[in-house]
């Protein structure tokens, strides 16, 4: 049998020549997950009037202060009361005076303004004591969030600032347009997909969360800034061979930091770092598609435009 | 490989990070201190009477002064000392024995009948002596939680701005690890709950409690008030302290006056020049001379005077912004007299800047509160910490099949953590949850940085195009870019409201910029001298 040209071609080879060839075809993965993660996030703000679902120390709740003399096992304590509020997040703390523990506080993301789940976070609370509530001195008090009512607007408008900070800095050193923007939808992109991946997992995000979500800005540009420089500043090889050297020098890069980040999910056995290091997980599968398809697309476009001006780059 | 060891040891950049890691590790300073440290002492109260002094909040906490042992029993633990004072008699002398020195302190009866003490506290506030100088935050370590209740009740808005004014103060104070939320119970009674570390119950009384409305007065007239009458306030070291020549001994007690200037708004200063046009100038009787008028102008803070001063003659109907605001301090000591005074004033200057509480607060419940991480996380993070370090190594091992740039990245990662937390220990900022994303960030895209300067100099079709400094230069223009985007991007986190995103903010500038200037300079040098 006779075999064609095109049937030697390697694996490898025919992927290459794909990405080479189809970037336009590839380049709707991205947008159409940039897409319907915005709408999932549409859709989390009209059905709760939030865009994320807040844990107890974004959002406040109940908190129920309970004297006590005896020692406890405030974590046993916690795990009891959060068997009977599957759906609220618990946290219990000890509270001494003249260093011994005079007494513990229950905090949960219940609704204060319900007295009946108030009443049955109480009688939760006697129960993992062991106790009767007429037995304990016990107050009951409905708090505020810790970060303020104004926490979200002002942190919106402060990311809002740091994106238009960031996209001067990098238009200042590349003098284009269409690649800065490249560079800042990347990794507002990954911010938004991990957002609505963490949404419909119905995960609740608290001081923790927040701070992952930050920690993507880092982690994002890094990518990018390196793919960028090499395709538009160098001027060895070809475009498509930049972007090939790019991607082994970015992939180890991602790589890297997933196998860490996948090993710190694994091993911690505590619910604060387990959800900073799945937003980071998110963010850092969404930039392998956002950096190498929805980035090296939009790259590629703007070269291609040049070019029909007469501009090579 | 000799001689390559040799350059390795001369390099200069590699001798930096090798200096940076050694003085990290000094302000770290890692000890097994021995006994608990003190935190607080409360003002005439047995141990206060007995000389302890009143830490300062500047001292490293491994320098704090330790108790080691009261009535020659060892105390080695929180639970120890208590134990030791509760079993005290009254009217007995106690000898506590500390790391700087020995004091001979005397119980007095309890005034409490409810207390289980049988004598009245020594006011001695104490914690478990810390083993480094790095300062754990809230919710790491901790703290004193407050609840408040205003003493009249407060429309949501106004709630809203008496927390805004409440973190404003302690913010301008100089306390930053501190949370403030609004609270009710189920009978509709309005609390203030605060949480926060490292502050003593004084400060809390002062700053938070009290209402702080301040009001200079000229026979009796009010001229200014503390906040909105106030343009400026000045702080700095040439325009605020001890008057010289203010510190004085009356009896046993030793005082010292402070002194620091304020700039008026017009309105206020017309005010002034109205109330002093009317006033004498008075003769002094002894100098024949007429240097003061015949008023005096008194400060009220909460409705009681605080302290007066003479208004000089040439003031006389001139509408002057500029004001000194005078008090004083007082202690057993000269020294302890500057500390309390230079503390008024700090306080002092804080309500001048935010201005009055709209309301007062009274403290109705104070306690200690554990953090709400929990005892196991800073053990558990440590271990993940590194497990996750060691994994980068191994995954960079295979990448390059060579331990000559997974061990240097390694060492990297693990001196980067030494210098920030070095860092955070030297300027004493807390580190709590918002500080480790911060690091975990400046470690993460410092592997980052460490894989482009591998490739950029090792690998790929330029490996033979251009000279090693070009490749080097080639790969910092990648890291310092990145670096710049990054640092503009924490900026305006800083100044967004809540201390979570400052902190995070802060601790990820120090961190990406002590990597790009001292342990990435340092890797590239070990690449060119052990793979050139």
């Amino acid at each position: 049998m006779e075999q064609t040209p095109t049937q030697k071609k390697s694996f490898k080879e025919s992927v290459l020549e794909f990405y080479d060839k189809k970037y336009k075809l590839l380049l709707i993965i991205p947008i159409l997950i940039l897409v319907l993660s915005l709408g999932q996030i549409a859709y989390q703000y009209s059905t709760t009037g939030d865009f994320l679902s807040k844990d107890v120390s974004l959002k406040g709740g109940v908190t129920i202060t309970v004297s006590l003399e005896s020692n406890f096992d405030v974590k046993q304590i916690e795990s009891q009361i959060q068997l009977q509020f599957p759906d609220n997040d618990v946290v219990v703390r000890t509270l001494s005076s003249a260093g011994s523990v005079v007494g513990l506080i229950v905090e949960a993301d219940i609704d204060g303004t319900n007295k009946e789940d108030a009443q049955k976070l109480l009688s939760a609370t006697a129960n993992a004591l062991q106790t009767d509530l007429s037995k304990i001195d016990y107050g009951i008090e409905i708090v505020g969030s810790s970060l303020g009512a104004s926490f979200f607007r002002e942190s919106l408008i402060a990311l809002a600032v740091a994106f238009l900070f960031m996209g001067i800095v990098i238009f200042a050193y590349f003098r284009t347009f269409i690649p800065s923007m490249a560079i800042i939808i990347a990794a507002f992109s990954d911010m938004v997909f991990a957002l609505a991946v963490v949404n419909l997992l119905g995960l609740r995000i608290g001081t923790a969360g927040v701070a992952a979500f930050l920690m993507l800005i880092g982690y994002s540009v890094d990518t990018d800034i390196l793919l960028s420089v090499r395709v538009l500043k160098r001027k060895e090889g070809t475009v498509m061979d930049r972007i090939v050297s790019s991607i082994k020098t970015g992939m180890t890069e991602t790589i890297t930091a997933i196998v860490a980040v996948t090993v710190a999910l694994l091993v911690t056995q505590s619910e604060v770092i387990r959800q900073i290091m799945l937003i980071l997980l998110l963010g850092l599968i969404a930039d392998i598609f956002n950096t190498w398809i929805q980035n090296v697309g939009l790259l590629r476009l703007y070269i291609e435009r040049k070019a029909k001006k007469g501009i090579i780059i | 490989m000799d001689h390559k060891i040799k350059r390795l040891l001369t390099n200069w950049r590699i001798i930096l990070l090798a200096l940076f890691i050694i003085v990290s590790l000094i302000a770290i300073h890692p000890a097994l201190s021995k006994g608990v440290a003190i935190r607080n002492v409360l003002t005439n109260s047995s141990a206060s009477l007995a000389g302890i002094p009143q830490p300062k909040p500047t001292t490293l906490p491994v320098a704090r002064e330790r108790i080691l042992s009261v009535n020659n029993k060892d105390v080695n633990s929180v639970e120890d000392y208590y134990r030791i004072i509760s079993s005290l008699a009254p009217n007995k002398t106690v000898t506590i024995k500390t790391t700087k020195s020995a004091y001979r302190l005397s119980t007095k009866e309890s005034q409490n009948a409810n207390s289980s003490s049988k004598i009245e506290d020594l006011g001695l506030r104490v914690y478990e002596a810390p083993t480094t100088n790095i300062r754990k935050g809230l919710d790491l370590q901790g703290g004193t939680r407050v609840l408040l209740q205003p003493e009249v009740k407060q429309s949501p808005d106004a709630l809203a701005a008496l927390i805004d004014n409440m973190k404003e103060r302690m913010n301008v104070y100089g306390l930053s690890d501190i949370v403030i939320r609004d609270a009710g119970d189920l009978s509709n009674n309005q609390y203030i709950v605060v949480e926060i570390a490292g502050a003593t119950e004084e400060e809390i009384k002062d700053l938070l409690a009290k209402q702080g409305k301040f009001e200079a007065k000229i026979a009796n007239s009010t001229v200014f008030r503390g906040g909105k009458d106030i343009v400026y306030v000045a702080r700095g070291a040439n325009e605020a302290g001890i008057e010289p020549g203010g510190c004085g001994q009356s009896g046993s007690q030793f005082y010292c006056r402070f002194r620091f200037a304020i700039t008026l708004t017009q309105e206020a200063a017309q005010m002034q020049a109205d109330a002093t046009r009317n006033l004498e100038v008075a003769y002094d009787p002894a100098t024949k001379q007429g240097d003061y008028l015949s008023e005096k102008i008194e400060f009220y803070l909460d409705d009681k005077k605080v302290d007066e001063l003479n208004i000089g003659a040439d003031l006389k109907g001139q509408a002057s912004t500029q004001i000194a605001i005078s008090g004083t301090g007082t202690g057993s000591n000269q020294q302890e007299a500057i500390t309390n005074s230079i503390e008024n004033m700090k306080r002092l200057q804080t309500i001048l800047i935010t201005g009055s509480l709209p309301v007062k607060l009274n403290i109705v419940k104070t306690d200690a509160i554990s953090p709400v991480l929990g005892e196991q996380f800073i053990n558990n993070a440590i271990l993940m910490s590194l497990l996750a370090i060691l994994s980068v190594a191994v995954v960079i091992a295979i990448r390059y099949w060579t331990l000559m740039i997974a061990v240097p990245i390694l060492i990297t990662m693990l001196s980067e953590v030494i210098i920030l937390l070095g860092v955070a220990a030297f300027i004493g900022w807390n580190i709590d949850l918002a500080a480790i994303a911060g690091i975990l960030v400046s470690i993460g895209t410092g592997v980052d940085d460490q894989i482009v300067i591998t490739d950029e100099t090792l690998k790929g079709e330029s490996a033979n195009i251009y000279n090693w400094k070009e490749k080097v230069k080639r790969a910092f223009i990648i890291i310092m870019l990145a670096y710049a985007t990054v640092v503009v991007a924490m900026i305006p986190l800083i100044f967004a409201g809540a201390g979570l995103l400052k902190g995070f903010a802060i601790t990820t500038i120090i961190g990406v910029t002590i990597g790009v200037f001292i342990t990435r300079p340092a890797y590239s040098s070990f690449v060119e001298i052990m793979l050139k």
